[in-house]
Protein backbone atom coordinates (compact mmCIF):
# COMPACT_ATOMS: atom_id res chain seq x y z
CA UNK A 1 0.00 0.00 0.00
CA UNK A 2 2.18 2.40 1.02
CA UNK A 3 5.24 0.92 -1.67
CA UNK A 4 2.22 1.32 -4.33
CA UNK A 5 1.53 5.06 -3.23
CA UNK A 6 5.32 6.04 -3.47
CA UNK A 7 5.57 4.61 -7.00
CA UNK A 8 2.69 6.62 -8.04
CA UNK A 9 4.35 9.76 -6.51
CA UNK A 10 7.39 8.83 -7.87
CA UNK A 11 5.96 8.84 -12.11
CA UNK A 12 4.57 11.77 -11.26
CA UNK A 13 6.91 13.89 -10.15
CA UNK A 14 8.96 12.32 -13.29
CA UNK A 15 6.74 13.30 -15.53
CA UNK A 16 6.29 17.19 -13.84
CA UNK A 17 10.08 16.88 -14.41
CA UNK A 18 9.90 16.74 -17.92
CA UNK A 19 7.02 19.25 -18.11
CA UNK A 20 9.46 21.48 -15.70
CA UNK A 21 12.58 20.76 -18.17
CA UNK A 22 9.95 22.13 -21.46
CA UNK A 23 8.95 25.06 -19.78
CA UNK A 24 12.67 26.15 -18.79
CA UNK A 25 13.46 25.65 -22.06
CA UNK A 26 10.82 27.86 -23.73
CA UNK A 27 11.83 30.47 -20.89
CA UNK A 28 15.38 30.30 -21.57
CA UNK A 29 14.28 30.78 -25.09
CA UNK A 30 12.48 33.67 -24.69
CA UNK A 31 14.85 35.45 -22.38
CA UNK A 32 17.54 34.36 -25.02
CA UNK A 33 15.52 36.39 -27.53
CA UNK A 34 14.09 39.35 -25.08
CA UNK A 35 18.27 39.61 -24.45
CA UNK A 36 19.21 39.75 -28.08
CA UNK A 37 16.70 42.30 -28.78
CA UNK A 38 18.11 44.67 -25.84
CA UNK A 39 21.55 44.36 -26.89
CA UNK A 40 20.90 45.49 -30.20
CA UNK A 41 18.97 48.58 -28.70
CA UNK A 42 21.73 49.42 -26.53
CA UNK A 43 23.64 50.06 -29.84
CA UNK A 44 21.17 52.25 -31.49
CA UNK A 45 23.55 54.00 -34.12
CA UNK A 46 24.87 51.01 -35.49
CA UNK A 47 22.05 48.89 -35.41
CA UNK A 48 20.01 51.33 -37.45
CA UNK A 49 22.73 51.16 -40.15
CA UNK A 50 22.87 47.98 -40.03
CA UNK A 51 18.69 47.53 -40.49
CA UNK A 52 19.39 50.26 -43.16
CA UNK A 53 21.65 48.29 -45.10
CA UNK A 54 19.32 45.45 -45.05
CA UNK A 55 16.61 47.70 -46.42
CA UNK A 56 18.36 48.89 -48.92
CA UNK A 57 19.39 45.18 -50.33
CA UNK A 58 15.80 44.14 -50.13
CA UNK A 59 14.04 47.16 -51.43
CA UNK A 60 15.80 47.32 -54.64
CA UNK A 61 14.71 43.53 -55.64
CA UNK A 62 11.08 43.87 -53.98
CA UNK A 63 10.49 46.83 -55.86
CA UNK A 64 11.51 45.83 -59.32
CA UNK A 65 9.43 42.57 -58.57
CA UNK A 66 6.46 44.98 -57.77
CA UNK A 67 7.30 46.96 -61.11
CA UNK A 68 7.66 43.62 -63.45
CA UNK A 69 4.21 42.29 -61.81
CA UNK A 70 2.36 46.22 -63.23
CA UNK A 71 4.20 45.38 -66.44
CA UNK A 72 2.41 41.94 -66.50
CA UNK A 73 -1.07 42.96 -65.99
CA UNK A 74 -0.22 45.70 -68.79
CA UNK A 75 1.16 42.61 -70.73
CA UNK A 76 -2.43 40.80 -70.36
CA UNK A 77 -4.24 43.37 -71.19
CA UNK A 78 -2.47 44.11 -74.17
CA UNK A 79 -3.01 40.66 -75.26
CA UNK A 80 -6.40 40.38 -74.48
CA UNK A 81 -6.66 43.06 -77.09
CA UNK A 82 -4.90 41.42 -80.05
CA UNK A 83 -6.71 41.01 -82.93
CA UNK A 84 -6.67 40.31 -87.06
CA UNK A 85 -7.40 42.72 -89.54
CA UNK A 86 -9.04 40.19 -92.41
CA UNK A 87 -8.84 42.75 -95.71
CA UNK A 88 -10.55 41.72 -98.54
CA UNK A 89 -9.21 42.05 -102.38
CA UNK A 90 -10.56 45.15 -104.42
CA UNK A 91 -12.91 43.22 -106.43
CA UNK A 92 -14.93 41.83 -103.84
CA UNK A 93 -18.94 42.50 -103.71
CA UNK A 94 -20.78 43.39 -100.60
CA UNK A 95 -22.01 40.26 -101.16
CA UNK A 96 -18.90 38.23 -101.22
CA UNK A 97 -18.59 40.50 -97.95
CA UNK A 98 -21.34 39.37 -96.16
CA UNK A 99 -20.42 35.78 -97.04
CA UNK A 100 -17.31 35.82 -95.72
CA UNK A 101 -18.58 37.38 -92.44
CA UNK A 102 -20.77 33.99 -91.85
CA UNK A 103 -18.04 31.83 -92.62
CA UNK A 104 -15.50 33.33 -89.96
CA UNK A 105 -18.19 33.90 -87.75
CA UNK A 106 -18.83 29.94 -87.73
CA UNK A 107 -15.30 29.12 -86.73
CA UNK A 108 -15.11 27.35 -83.37
CA UNK A 109 -11.14 29.64 -82.85
CA UNK A 110 -13.29 33.07 -83.47
CA UNK A 111 -14.49 34.90 -80.48
CA UNK A 112 -16.40 37.78 -82.72
CA UNK A 113 -15.91 39.69 -86.15
CA UNK A 114 -17.41 42.68 -87.17
CA UNK A 115 -17.62 43.72 -90.29
CA UNK A 116 -15.77 47.58 -91.93
CA UNK A 117 -17.42 48.56 -95.37
CA UNK A 118 -15.31 50.61 -97.56
CA UNK A 119 -17.69 53.42 -97.15
CA UNK A 120 -17.21 52.77 -93.09
CA UNK A 121 -12.87 52.51 -93.67
CA UNK A 122 -13.17 55.94 -95.37
CA UNK A 123 -15.22 57.61 -92.47
CA UNK A 124 -13.03 56.86 -90.27
CA UNK A 125 -10.12 57.38 -92.25
CA UNK A 126 -11.91 60.72 -92.87
CA UNK A 127 -11.93 60.94 -88.96
CA UNK A 128 -8.90 60.05 -87.85
CA UNK A 129 -6.47 62.01 -90.28
CA UNK A 130 -8.71 64.85 -90.32
CA UNK A 131 -8.35 64.65 -94.19
CA UNK A 132 -12.08 65.04 -95.25
CA UNK A 133 -12.03 67.51 -98.28
CA UNK A 134 -9.15 65.88 -99.86
CA UNK A 135 -10.32 62.61 -99.56
CA UNK A 136 -13.83 63.11 -100.76
CA UNK A 137 -12.40 64.56 -104.09
CA UNK A 138 -11.72 61.14 -105.26
CA UNK A 139 -14.19 59.86 -107.12
CA UNK A 140 -13.88 56.39 -106.38
CA UNK A 141 -13.31 54.71 -102.83
CA UNK A 142 -9.60 53.25 -102.78
CA UNK A 143 -10.39 50.83 -99.37
CA UNK A 144 -11.35 47.30 -99.86
CA UNK A 145 -13.72 45.88 -97.13
CA UNK A 146 -12.46 44.81 -94.01
CA UNK A 147 -13.06 42.76 -90.82
CA UNK A 148 -11.94 42.84 -88.09
CA UNK A 149 -11.76 39.87 -85.92
CA UNK A 150 -10.84 39.06 -82.25
CA UNK A 151 -9.69 35.27 -81.78
CA UNK A 152 -11.03 32.84 -78.54
CA UNK A 153 -7.45 31.90 -78.10
CA UNK A 154 -4.69 35.23 -77.21
CA UNK A 155 -1.54 33.08 -77.26
CA UNK A 156 1.03 34.13 -79.98
CA UNK A 157 0.53 30.27 -81.33
CA UNK A 158 -3.61 30.14 -82.02
CA UNK A 159 -3.48 33.96 -83.75
CA UNK A 160 -0.77 32.89 -86.27
CA UNK A 161 -2.84 29.73 -86.92
CA UNK A 162 -5.68 31.77 -87.09
CA UNK A 163 -4.38 34.11 -89.26
CA UNK A 164 -2.94 31.43 -91.83
CA UNK A 165 -6.46 29.80 -92.35
CA UNK A 166 -8.06 33.41 -93.00
CA UNK A 167 -5.76 34.44 -95.67
CA UNK A 168 -6.76 30.98 -97.33
CA UNK A 169 -10.34 31.92 -97.68
CA UNK A 170 -11.69 33.36 -100.76
CA UNK A 171 -11.36 36.58 -101.48
CA UNK A 172 -9.19 37.26 -98.67
CA UNK A 173 -6.23 39.27 -100.10
CA UNK A 174 -4.06 40.01 -96.24
CA UNK A 175 -4.79 39.02 -92.70
CA UNK A 176 -2.60 41.38 -90.47
CA UNK A 177 -1.66 40.84 -87.22
CA UNK A 178 1.16 42.68 -85.53
CA UNK A 179 2.55 39.18 -83.52
CA UNK A 180 6.00 40.26 -83.36
CA UNK A 181 6.08 43.09 -80.59
CA UNK A 182 3.03 40.91 -78.97
CA UNK A 183 6.11 38.06 -78.52
CA UNK A 184 8.72 40.65 -77.82
CA UNK A 185 6.80 41.87 -75.16
CA UNK A 186 6.94 38.15 -73.53
CA UNK A 187 10.03 37.73 -74.51
CA UNK A 188 11.10 40.96 -72.26
CA UNK A 189 8.56 39.59 -69.57
CA UNK A 190 10.71 36.63 -69.04
CA UNK A 191 13.97 38.42 -69.14
CA UNK A 192 12.31 41.14 -66.17
CA UNK A 193 11.86 37.73 -64.15
CA UNK A 194 15.12 36.50 -64.67
CA UNK A 195 16.89 39.99 -63.79
CA UNK A 196 14.63 40.34 -60.74
CA UNK A 197 15.65 36.59 -59.66
CA UNK A 198 19.18 37.17 -60.17
CA UNK A 199 19.30 40.53 -58.34
CA UNK A 200 16.85 38.88 -55.50
CA UNK A 201 19.95 35.82 -55.24
CA UNK A 202 22.69 38.57 -55.05
CA UNK A 203 21.11 40.52 -52.66
CA UNK A 204 19.90 37.88 -50.44
CA UNK A 205 23.41 37.23 -50.43
CA UNK A 206 24.23 40.86 -49.55
CA UNK A 207 21.77 40.57 -46.47
CA UNK A 208 23.62 37.38 -45.11
CA UNK A 209 27.31 39.26 -45.62
CA UNK A 210 25.85 42.18 -43.76
CA UNK A 211 24.31 40.47 -41.00
CA UNK A 212 27.03 38.14 -40.85
CA UNK A 213 29.24 40.93 -40.69
CA UNK A 214 27.76 42.74 -37.64
CA UNK A 215 27.03 39.25 -35.78
CA UNK A 216 31.04 38.32 -36.01
CA UNK A 217 31.58 41.76 -34.75
CA UNK A 218 29.28 40.87 -31.62
CA UNK A 219 30.55 37.37 -31.55
CA UNK A 220 34.58 39.18 -31.55
CA UNK A 221 33.04 41.19 -28.51
CA UNK A 222 31.75 38.38 -26.14
CA UNK A 223 34.57 36.50 -27.36
CA UNK A 224 35.29 36.62 -23.50
CA UNK A 225 32.08 35.26 -22.63
CA UNK A 226 31.45 32.00 -25.10
CA UNK A 227 35.06 30.93 -23.88
CA UNK A 228 33.68 30.91 -20.21
CA UNK A 229 30.26 29.16 -21.16
CA UNK A 230 31.72 26.74 -23.40
CA UNK A 231 34.16 25.66 -20.47
CA UNK A 232 31.10 25.41 -17.64
CA UNK A 233 29.20 22.68 -20.23
CA UNK A 234 27.49 25.40 -22.99
CA UNK A 235 26.67 22.90 -26.30
CA UNK A 236 27.30 24.98 -29.52
CA UNK A 237 23.51 24.96 -29.81
CA UNK A 238 23.32 27.30 -26.65
CA UNK A 239 26.41 29.73 -27.71
CA UNK A 240 24.86 30.07 -30.77
CA UNK A 241 21.04 30.71 -29.77
CA UNK A 242 21.78 34.52 -28.73
CA UNK A 243 23.15 35.38 -31.93
CA UNK A 244 21.21 33.67 -33.92
CA UNK A 245 17.97 35.85 -32.34
CA UNK A 246 20.59 38.81 -33.18
CA UNK A 247 20.51 37.79 -36.47
CA UNK A 248 17.08 36.67 -36.99
CA UNK A 249 15.52 40.40 -35.16
CA UNK A 250 17.97 42.40 -37.49
CA UNK A 251 16.72 40.44 -40.52
CA UNK A 252 13.19 41.22 -39.41
CA UNK A 253 13.70 44.68 -38.60
CA UNK A 254 15.65 45.70 -41.79
CA UNK A 255 12.46 43.56 -43.99
CA UNK A 256 10.25 45.89 -41.76
CA UNK A 257 12.11 49.05 -42.39
CA UNK A 258 12.53 47.79 -46.53
CA UNK A 259 8.65 47.70 -46.62
CA UNK A 260 8.52 51.14 -44.99
CA UNK A 261 10.90 52.43 -47.88
CA UNK A 262 9.22 50.25 -50.48
CA UNK A 263 5.54 52.06 -49.27
CA UNK A 264 6.92 55.37 -49.55
CA UNK A 265 8.42 54.90 -52.90
CA UNK A 266 5.59 53.71 -54.40
CA UNK A 267 3.43 56.38 -53.04
CA UNK A 268 5.70 59.10 -54.68
CA UNK A 269 6.34 57.29 -57.82
CA UNK A 270 2.59 56.65 -58.13
CA UNK A 271 1.16 59.77 -59.34
CA UNK A 272 3.98 60.37 -62.78
CA UNK A 273 2.97 56.64 -63.21
CA UNK A 274 -0.90 56.76 -62.81
CA UNK A 275 -0.72 60.05 -65.25
CA UNK A 276 1.75 58.41 -68.10
CA UNK A 277 -0.45 55.71 -67.90
CA UNK A 278 -3.58 57.53 -68.16
CA UNK A 279 -1.81 59.00 -71.58
CA UNK A 280 -1.61 55.90 -73.07
CA UNK A 281 -5.51 55.24 -72.46
CA UNK A 282 -4.70 52.85 -69.82
CA UNK A 283 -5.52 52.35 -66.16
CA UNK A 284 -2.99 51.86 -63.68
CA UNK A 285 -3.51 51.02 -59.79
CA UNK A 286 -0.33 51.40 -57.70
CA UNK A 287 1.48 48.26 -57.00
CA UNK A 288 1.62 46.64 -53.79
CA UNK A 289 3.25 43.39 -52.17
CA UNK A 290 0.08 42.89 -50.16
CA UNK A 291 -0.42 41.09 -47.46
CA UNK A 292 1.01 37.95 -48.15
CA UNK A 293 3.68 39.54 -50.14
CA UNK A 294 4.56 41.68 -47.00
CA UNK A 295 4.75 38.50 -44.75
CA UNK A 296 7.07 36.42 -47.44
CA UNK A 297 9.20 39.06 -47.63
CA UNK A 298 9.12 39.53 -43.87
CA UNK A 299 9.76 35.70 -43.78
CA UNK A 300 12.61 35.73 -45.79
CA UNK A 301 14.56 38.69 -44.54
CA UNK A 302 14.03 37.47 -41.00
CA UNK A 303 15.30 33.67 -42.05
CA UNK A 304 18.79 35.18 -44.02
CA UNK A 305 19.32 37.45 -41.07
CA UNK A 306 19.31 33.39 -39.33
CA UNK A 307 21.46 32.32 -41.85
CA UNK A 308 23.98 34.64 -41.91
CA UNK A 309 24.45 34.70 -38.02
CA UNK A 310 24.62 31.47 -37.86
CA UNK A 311 27.69 31.39 -40.35
CA UNK A 312 29.31 33.90 -38.52
CA UNK A 313 29.31 31.87 -35.32
CA UNK A 314 30.03 28.65 -36.86
CA UNK A 315 33.33 30.07 -38.15
CA UNK A 316 34.25 30.95 -34.68
CA UNK A 317 32.90 27.51 -33.11
CA UNK A 318 34.67 25.93 -35.16
CA UNK A 319 37.90 27.30 -33.97
CA UNK A 320 37.08 25.97 -30.66
CA UNK A 321 37.04 22.35 -30.89
CA UNK A 322 40.19 20.79 -28.33
CA UNK A 323 43.66 19.73 -30.23
CA UNK B 1 37.82 9.88 -9.69
CA UNK B 2 41.29 11.33 -12.39
CA UNK B 3 43.61 8.48 -13.84
CA UNK B 4 46.62 9.99 -15.93
CA UNK B 5 48.70 7.16 -17.89
CA UNK B 6 51.79 8.18 -19.10
CA UNK B 7 50.08 11.42 -20.59
CA UNK B 8 52.45 13.39 -22.74
CA UNK B 9 51.27 16.50 -24.26
CA UNK B 10 53.72 18.24 -27.62
CA UNK B 11 52.50 21.51 -28.99
CA UNK B 12 53.35 21.97 -32.44
CA UNK B 13 55.01 18.37 -32.69
CA UNK B 14 58.52 20.29 -30.84
CA UNK B 15 57.82 21.67 -27.40
CA UNK B 16 56.65 18.60 -25.06
CA UNK B 17 54.67 20.20 -22.25
CA UNK B 18 53.83 17.20 -20.49
CA UNK B 19 56.14 13.76 -20.54
CA UNK B 20 54.89 10.56 -19.32
CA UNK B 21 52.86 11.78 -16.50
CA UNK B 22 50.99 9.11 -13.98
CA UNK B 23 49.04 9.53 -10.93
CA UNK B 24 45.47 8.76 -9.50
CA UNK B 25 42.90 11.25 -7.17
CA UNK B 26 40.28 9.05 -5.33
CA UNK B 27 37.04 10.15 -4.91
CA UNK B 28 36.80 12.98 -2.15
CA UNK B 29 40.78 13.75 -2.19
CA UNK B 30 41.75 17.27 -2.33
CA UNK B 31 45.35 17.90 -4.09
CA UNK B 32 47.38 20.37 -4.92
CA UNK B 33 49.58 20.79 -8.05
CA UNK B 34 52.62 22.83 -7.83
CA UNK B 35 55.22 23.81 -10.09
CA UNK B 36 57.23 26.84 -11.77
CA UNK B 37 55.48 28.40 -14.59
CA UNK B 38 55.89 26.34 -17.32
CA UNK B 39 56.66 23.32 -15.20
CA UNK B 40 52.76 21.93 -17.23
CA UNK B 41 49.91 22.56 -14.31
CA UNK B 42 48.31 24.82 -16.94
CA UNK B 43 48.22 21.64 -19.20
CA UNK B 44 46.63 19.38 -17.05
CA UNK B 45 43.98 21.45 -16.16
CA UNK B 46 43.78 22.59 -19.95
CA UNK B 47 43.48 18.62 -20.35
CA UNK B 48 40.96 17.68 -17.58
CA UNK B 49 38.83 20.74 -19.07
CA UNK B 50 39.14 18.78 -22.36
CA UNK B 51 40.49 22.47 -23.35
CA UNK B 52 43.18 20.01 -24.81
CA UNK B 53 43.22 16.37 -25.61
CA UNK B 54 46.91 14.36 -25.03
CA UNK B 55 49.30 13.50 -27.82
CA UNK B 56 50.15 10.32 -25.92
CA UNK B 57 48.36 8.64 -22.87
CA UNK B 58 45.07 8.09 -21.56
CA UNK B 59 43.25 10.49 -18.88
CA UNK B 60 39.91 8.87 -17.31
CA UNK B 61 38.00 10.83 -15.09
CA UNK B 62 34.65 10.27 -13.54
CA UNK B 63 34.79 6.93 -15.95
CA UNK B 64 34.99 9.02 -19.08
CA UNK B 65 38.47 8.72 -21.22
CA UNK B 66 38.77 11.84 -22.48
CA UNK B 67 41.11 11.08 -25.17
CA UNK B 68 37.81 9.27 -27.08
CA UNK B 69 34.95 12.01 -26.18
CA UNK B 70 33.63 13.12 -28.86
CA UNK B 71 33.38 17.27 -29.62
CA UNK B 72 29.58 16.65 -28.93
CA UNK B 73 29.84 14.49 -25.12
CA UNK B 74 32.42 17.37 -24.09
CA UNK B 75 29.43 19.73 -23.11
CA UNK B 76 27.99 17.23 -20.86
CA UNK B 77 31.34 15.73 -19.11
CA UNK B 78 32.37 19.97 -18.62
CA UNK B 79 28.83 19.73 -16.07
CA UNK B 80 30.43 17.29 -14.33
CA UNK B 81 33.24 19.40 -13.74
CA UNK B 82 33.32 22.94 -11.68
CA UNK B 83 36.05 24.85 -12.57
CA UNK B 84 37.74 28.46 -10.85
CA UNK B 85 39.46 30.56 -12.44
CA UNK B 86 42.75 32.61 -11.39
CA UNK B 87 41.19 35.31 -13.07
CA UNK B 88 37.80 34.33 -11.82
CA UNK B 89 36.40 35.32 -15.14
CA UNK B 90 33.57 36.94 -14.41
CA UNK B 91 30.55 38.76 -16.53
CA UNK B 92 31.19 42.16 -16.14
CA UNK B 93 27.25 42.80 -17.75
CA UNK B 94 25.45 40.76 -15.50
CA UNK B 95 24.47 40.80 -11.75
CA UNK B 96 26.27 38.27 -9.19
CA UNK B 97 22.98 36.38 -9.05
CA UNK B 98 22.87 35.75 -12.93
CA UNK B 99 26.96 34.99 -13.16
CA UNK B 100 26.34 32.36 -10.35
CA UNK B 101 22.59 31.13 -12.04
CA UNK B 102 25.33 30.33 -15.83
CA UNK B 103 25.67 26.91 -14.83
CA UNK B 104 22.54 26.30 -14.12
CA UNK B 105 20.83 28.24 -16.94
CA UNK B 106 22.65 26.04 -19.74
CA UNK B 107 21.79 22.70 -18.09
CA UNK B 108 18.11 23.96 -18.69
CA UNK B 109 17.18 24.45 -14.70
CA UNK B 110 13.45 26.24 -14.03
CA UNK B 111 13.71 29.71 -12.60
CA UNK B 112 12.79 28.50 -8.75
CA UNK B 113 15.19 25.41 -8.81
CA UNK B 114 17.98 28.27 -10.08
CA UNK B 115 17.20 30.67 -7.34
CA UNK B 116 16.98 28.27 -4.70
CA UNK B 117 20.65 26.60 -5.29
CA UNK B 118 22.31 30.43 -6.89
CA UNK B 119 21.08 31.65 -3.15
CA UNK B 120 22.17 28.24 -1.66
CA UNK B 121 26.01 28.66 -2.90
CA UNK B 122 25.97 32.38 -2.57
CA UNK B 123 25.07 31.53 1.30
CA UNK B 124 28.07 29.04 1.16
CA UNK B 125 30.80 31.63 0.40
CA UNK B 126 29.20 33.97 2.14
CA UNK B 127 27.98 36.44 -0.11
CA UNK B 128 24.10 36.53 -0.39
CA UNK B 129 23.47 40.05 0.71
CA UNK B 130 25.25 41.22 -2.89
CA UNK B 131 23.37 39.00 -5.17
CA UNK B 132 22.05 42.00 -6.82
CA UNK B 133 25.75 43.65 -7.19
CA UNK B 134 27.35 44.04 -10.28
CA UNK B 135 30.96 42.20 -9.74
CA UNK B 136 32.88 45.46 -10.53
CA UNK B 137 31.24 46.60 -7.35
CA UNK B 138 33.11 43.96 -5.49
CA UNK B 139 36.60 43.31 -3.63
CA UNK B 140 38.73 40.62 -5.63
CA UNK B 141 38.33 38.59 -2.99
CA UNK B 142 34.78 38.69 -3.12
CA UNK B 143 34.83 38.25 -6.80
CA UNK B 144 37.24 35.07 -6.81
CA UNK B 145 34.37 34.10 -4.23
CA UNK B 146 31.50 34.69 -6.49
CA UNK B 147 33.40 32.64 -9.16
CA UNK B 148 33.44 29.78 -6.07
CA UNK B 149 30.01 29.90 -6.02
CA UNK B 150 29.20 29.77 -9.88
CA UNK B 151 32.12 26.57 -9.80
CA UNK B 152 29.96 24.87 -7.08
CA UNK B 153 26.16 25.70 -7.68
CA UNK B 154 25.43 22.64 -9.77
CA UNK B 155 27.25 21.02 -7.40
CA UNK B 156 29.74 19.58 -9.38
CA UNK B 157 31.74 15.92 -8.08
CA UNK B 158 35.07 17.25 -9.25
CA UNK B 159 36.45 20.57 -8.36
CA UNK B 160 39.60 22.18 -10.49
CA UNK B 161 41.07 25.90 -9.13
CA UNK B 162 43.64 27.75 -11.50
CA UNK B 163 45.58 29.75 -9.22
CA UNK B 164 42.78 30.25 -7.15
CA UNK B 165 44.84 32.69 -4.83
CA UNK B 166 46.94 34.35 -7.30
CA UNK B 167 45.78 37.91 -6.63
CA UNK B 168 44.74 37.81 -3.06
CA UNK B 169 46.34 39.07 0.01
CA UNK B 170 47.58 35.47 2.52
CA UNK B 171 44.52 36.61 4.92
CA UNK B 172 42.19 36.30 1.41
CA UNK B 173 43.60 33.09 0.54
CA UNK B 174 43.98 31.20 3.57
CA UNK B 175 39.90 32.29 3.57
CA UNK B 176 39.53 31.19 -0.08
CA UNK B 177 41.53 27.79 0.35
CA UNK B 178 39.14 27.54 3.72
CA UNK B 179 36.61 27.56 1.50
CA UNK B 180 37.73 25.07 -0.56
CA UNK B 181 38.62 22.61 2.75
CA UNK B 182 34.69 22.39 3.06
CA UNK B 183 33.53 21.60 -0.34
CA UNK B 184 36.02 18.99 0.44
CA UNK B 185 34.74 17.70 3.73
CA UNK B 186 31.26 17.22 1.89
CA UNK B 187 32.68 14.68 -0.48
CA UNK B 188 33.83 17.19 -3.74
CA UNK B 189 36.92 15.95 -5.23
CA UNK B 190 39.00 18.73 -5.23
CA UNK B 191 42.23 19.72 -7.36
CA UNK B 192 44.12 23.36 -7.09
CA UNK B 193 47.32 24.31 -9.42
CA UNK B 194 49.19 26.60 -7.23
CA UNK B 195 52.37 28.20 -6.60
CA UNK B 196 51.97 29.20 -3.48
CA UNK B 197 54.10 27.40 -1.72
CA UNK B 198 53.83 28.81 1.85
CA UNK B 199 50.23 28.30 2.22
CA UNK B 200 50.20 24.93 0.44
CA UNK B 201 52.69 23.63 3.27
CA UNK B 202 49.92 25.05 6.02
CA UNK B 203 47.32 23.12 4.45
CA UNK B 204 48.54 19.38 5.16
CA UNK B 205 47.03 18.08 1.63
CA UNK B 206 48.80 15.64 -0.78
CA UNK B 207 51.01 17.66 -3.35
CA UNK B 208 51.87 16.51 -6.78
CA UNK B 209 54.52 18.31 -7.88
CA UNK B 210 55.43 19.12 -11.83
CA UNK B 211 58.66 20.49 -13.09
CA UNK B 212 59.61 20.63 -16.62
CA UNK B 213 56.53 18.65 -17.79
CA UNK B 214 57.70 15.59 -15.46
CA UNK B 215 55.95 14.56 -12.18
CA UNK B 216 58.73 15.14 -10.12
CA UNK B 217 57.04 14.63 -6.55
CA UNK B 218 53.80 13.27 -4.95
CA UNK B 219 53.82 14.17 -1.32
CA UNK B 220 51.59 13.96 1.79
CA UNK B 221 50.01 10.95 0.36
CA UNK B 222 46.66 9.30 2.47
CA UNK B 223 47.56 12.06 5.12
Amino acid sequence: MKKGRRTRQGARNQQSSFERQRLAWQAHHRQTARDALHRLKQRPIGTAMTLMAIAVALVLPAALWLLLGSAQVLDRNLSDTAQLTVYMTPSASDVDASSLLERVRARDDVGSVTLVTPEQGLEQFQKTLGLGDALSGLDKNPLPAALIVKPVTQTPEAVSALSLALKQMPKVDEAQVDMQWLERLKQLSTLGQRVVLSFGALFALGVILIVGNTIRLSVENRREEIEVITLIGATHAFVRRPFLYSGAWLGLGGGIASLILLAAGMAWLSAPLTALAESYGGQWAVPSLGFEGSLFLLIVSTLLGWLGAFIAVGRHLSHMTPK
Amino acid sequence: MIAFEHVGKRYGGRFEALADVNFRLSRGEMVFLTGHSGAGKSSVLKLLTCLERPSRGRIVVAGHDLGRLGNAQIPFYRRQLGVVFQNHQLLFDRSVFENVALPLSIQGFTADEVARRVRAALDKVGLLHREKALPIELSGGEQQRIGIARAVVHKPALLLADEPTGNLDPQLSADIMRLFEDFNRIGTTVLIASHDLALIARLKHRVLRLREGRLVGDEGMGS
